[in-house]
């Protein structure tokens, strides 16, 4: 009934093996188009001098105010359908965050992401 | 998780619960360890995070199902580690705003039922959420059918245009976990047996004195003691008397001359104590400044203040007499009515 826990991620990871299909998302990015007849939405970022980007379907979240440009938080299911090259994300909720601190919003994830780490390494051990 | 598997040997007592701060706060868990902490095998409706007891928590996430009823909001909250249910009860105020259309306004001036209107419409909105909103849930943890779920006793949409909120929960949680929720519920039998800590040694040290007023206390008055000199009690206690006793000894004067049990008529080398219930001089020099005194005019109406009877009395008996023996000789002579205080610092006789 309830849906599965939405985990971060950056959108270099989303076209990796780090996730898998299906796998529930929350990501965020630069709002670069927006297509209202497609219902399709690009999120971009730069990460080791390369642009990433993810197409988010936008059917549930319509109608929203577009600002292209702006800094978006997206929570969806990823779609890694066969032959294609890229990722879909499934938005259930995309919330404009523009003025987010990124770098900041990056090292709170990572934060998080090491003390799991940790502890999954202590529960290991014993 | 092997910890799941140990039984209630694991659990502190149930009594010392209440000595660890987790237990009365809403506990900032993740909410993927909020349905994996296990119940309390002594008592259901207990949750424990390790070795912490907790029954309310406080969750931050976002709002990915909704159900609505006449009474409540269902709010499933997904902080991204995990994804839990909050029960938000909704307010009798605001249920059946219904057309209370009383807006004659007046135009600037200042409209009380137009401002009560406009509070509960914002109180409102504070509490009806859509999926994709942040709320924060505070409320006590239970189990219903083998579903964690959380019934609010307090719940709000919080307003995060850029994400501080969220960014700022994610910094400050693994530190909380690493300052508070890992480090183990310390239990007081456990702290004395482990020696002598500075914290243990500390609370040790308390008791005992507590104690040794006591016993000193209780022998003073069952022997009828008037007055006595410290070697003869620790005499009593043991031929041979290590530092420590010493010590515990001298603390032990020192608390009851403070409190006024005993005292020192005469500050000399010779150390003796009067127990000040027990001397008659005492008691009979203040009843006569008492008796004296109010016969006066000047104290005839509402009788002599406890500062002129103490100066009296240092006059005529003892320099070093301390209010606090006095006060425990007033008491001492008011319980055997012979005297009466006419205000709570004020003596005379009748």
């Amino acid at each position: 009934m309830l849906p599965s826990p939405a985990v971060f991620h950056f959108l270099w990871e989303i076209n990796t093996h780090l996730v898998e299909d299906g796998a529930s998302v929350r990501t965020f990015g630069r709002l670069t188009s927006y297509l209202p007849e497609e219902s399709k939405a690009i999120l971009t970022s730069h990460h080791a001098s390369m642009q990433h980007q993810v197409s988010v379907q936008t059917t549930f979240v319509e109608p929203f105010d577009p600002i292209v440009g702006a800094q978006y938080v997206t929570l969806g299911e990823i779609d890694k359908a066969e032959g294609c090259s890229e990722a879909i994300l499934r938005a259930r909720v995309l919330n404009c965050v523009d003025g987010v601190d990124v770098a900041l919003l990056q090292k709170a994830i990572n934060e998080q992401r090491n003390f799991f780490k940790e502890r999954d390494n202590e529960a290991g051990a014993q | 998780m092997a910890s799941e598997q140990s039984g209630a040997e694991d659990e502190p007592p149930s009594l010392l619960w209440g000595l660890d701060p987790v237990f009365s706060a809403y506990a900032r868990l993740y909410i993927k360890d909020i349905l994996q902490i296990r119940e309390s095998r002594q008592v259901p409706g207990i949750y424990f995070y390790k070795n912490h007891p907790l029954f309310q928590v406080d969750v931050l996430g976002t709002v990915v199902y909704k159900r609505e009823r006449e009474d409540f909001y269902c709010y499933g909250v997904d902080d991204s580690t995990g994804v839990i249910n909050c029960l938000c009860w909704k307010d009798e105020k605001w249920r059946d705003q219904g057309d209370s259309v009383k807006g004659k306004g007046h135009g600037g001036v200042f409209n009380v039922e137009e401002q009560l209107r406009k509070l509960c419409e914002a109180q409102r909105s504070r509490c009806m959420l859509e999926i994709g909103d942040l709320l924060q849930v505070r409320g006590s943890l239970k189990t219903s059918r083998e579903q964690r779920e959380i019934m609010a006793s307090s719940f709000y949409k919080v307003s995060d245009p850029v994400m501080d909120v969220q960014i700022a929960r994610m910094l400050d949680m693994p530190q909380l976990y690493r300052d508070c929720y890992n480090k183990p519920f310390q239990v007081p039998c456990a702290e004395l047996e482990a020696g002598t800590t500075d914290a243990g040694g500390a609370s040790n040290i308390q008791s005992m004195l507590g104690q040794s007023v006591r016993i000193l206390k209780e022998f003073l008055k069952v022997k009828e003691v008037p007055k006595f000199r410290p070697y003869d009690e620790a005499t009593s206690v043991g031929p041979s008397f290590p530092t420590q006793v010493k010590n515990l000894l001298k603390e032990t004067l020192k608390l009851l001359q403070r409190e006024g049990e005993i005292f020192r008529k005469v500050l000399s080398p010779d150390e003796l104590y009067h127990v000040t219930e027990q001397d008659k001089d005492l008691l009979a020099a203040i009843r006569d400044v008492i008796q004296e005194d109010s016969k006066r005019e000047k104290y005839a109406e509402k009788g002599c203040h406890i500062l002129h009877v103490l100066s009296s009395v240092r006059q005529r008996y003892s320099r070093n007499l301390s209010r606090e023996a006095l006060e425990v000789a007033l008491k001492f002579l008011e319980c055997n009515s012979d005297i009466i205080s006419t205000t709570d610092s004020h003596y005379t006789v009748l």
